[in-house]
């Protein structure tokens, strides 16, 4: 008996077919084992997820995420240390605002009141241990001088005048360098800048303009 | 190849495989959740590695993918290739099996599910491919990467125990 002989009995349910059977269970499995088809469903699935797939290897795949990746966290990284840079730089500004509006509220603007620089500049001896760049200005006449503190140092507080504005030139040893920048908080212009490791801050509610005329004319000289 | 004709050329030589994927998978597994994970995933290998295709027979390429697929999960899942361990076991125990005695009816097609799905994985594999795929033994050692003659052994080993399984089930 072949295979399609059996195949033949199988379906007449021929009982004579269990002796080729079990001789040969090839036709046997071939005839009736079950051939399982895919359930309905699955090929629109697996459409589906093919869809998703762009035809890159997946080495390109793993690279695409690892850079990704990369870039985020340095994205990230750059953006904590811009912040831990601007965030100290903020709460200064912040500080010597509140000192040059204390300054103008009170009665103490003005330690040692005097338009003389060589008045003012040796008032600070033995009070800091540097000595501040007392210049005087065309257009904006020195004022005095006056104590301040900040970064936990001792700084200068040197006072201009311009018509009925005044400008409080903050200085100090610089903890570290900085760069140059302009800010204006609250109608107040701020202005500040390094220069041979001493920091500078100068504030006003002078316009900006004028604020930087006063902050170029004093670095030149 | 570009992605317009790698699409083109999976859709045309692979795709309409899928039942052949699924049986597979189905008789491997023994479990039809299972099967349709695997043969998705299967899918998506194939399609991933279509480049290694060379124009070989569709069929008989993603049935690789499906066999190495399912091998790596039951391998995870922790089941063992058996074949060898039982021939050593039951390969002296063989008897012809009386044929008189045994009646064909449902109850023996199930019976044959049952002794099919008995089989250890290699025969299983091998039975499966060479008795329901139709796919040449060259096919078959190709797929599971075993010699030519090694499949004829697990096919004749299989069929014997098929034969054991029957009879001893219908006696």
């Amino acid at each position: 008996m072949n295979c399609e002989t059996a195949r033949r009995l199988m379906e007449t349910n021929d009982p004579a077919l269990a002796e080729h059977v079990l001789s040969c269970p090839s036709c046997m499995i071939g005839t009736h084992a079950r051939y399982y088809e895919a359930p309905p469903g699955l090929e629109r699935k697996i459409r589906q997820s093919l869809r998703q797939e762009r035809g890159a290897p997946p080495a390109w795949r793993w690279l695409a995420i690892a850079a990704s990746l990369l870039l985020g966290v340095s994205v990230t990284w750059n953006v904590a240390q811009f912040r831990s840079r601007a965030n100290p730089e903020q709460v200064l500004a912040g500080d010597v605002l509140s000192a040059h509006v204390r300054s103008l509220a009170g009665t103490h603007l003005l330690d040692v009141p005097s338009s003389d620089q060589h008045t003012v500049k040796p008032w600070f001896n033995g009070k800091l241990d540097f000595s501040p760049g007392v210049k005087d200005l065309e257009g904006f006449p020195l004022l005095g001088g006056r104590l301040e503190y900040f970064e936990g140092h001792p700084a200068a507080a040197l006072i201009y005048g311009r018509h009925n504005h005044t400008i409080n030139l903050f200085t100090w040893p610089s903890a570290t360098p900085t760069g140059a920048g302009t800010q204006t908080r609250n109608g107040y212009h701020l202005q500040h800048w390094s220069s041979n490791g001493m920091t500078f801050w100068a504030v006003s509610d002078l316009n900006e303009t004028e604020l930087g005329q006063f902050v170029s004319l004093y670095r030149r000289k | 190849m570009d992605a317009a004709r790698k699409r083109a050329l999976f859709e045309q030589t692979v795709m309409p495989h899928l039942n052949a994927a699924y049986n597979l998978a189905r008789w491997l597994t023994r479990n039809g959740d299972d099967a349709e994970d695997l043969v998705q995933d299967a899918y998506l290998r194939a399609f991933r590695s279509f480049d290694t295709f060379q124009g070989q027979d569709g069929r008989a390429w993603l049935l690789a993918v499906v066999r190495n697929t399912c091998f790596t999960w039951l391998r995870k899942k922790g089941e063992r290739p058996t074949a060898e361990f039982d021939e050593q076991l039951h390969g002296a125990a063989d008897q012809s099996p009386n044929a008189e005695s045994v009646l064909i009816n449902q109850a023996a097609l199930g019976t044959l599910q049952d002794c099919v799905e008995a089989l250890p994985l290699e025969f299983r594999e091998a039975i499966v491919l060479r008795e329901l795929e139709e796919l040449s033994y060259k096919e078959i050692s190709d797929i599971a990467r075993v010699p030519v003659g090694t499949v004829m052994s697990r096919l004749a080993r299989g069929r014997k125990r098929l034969q054991q399984c029957l009879a001893g089930a219908l006696r």
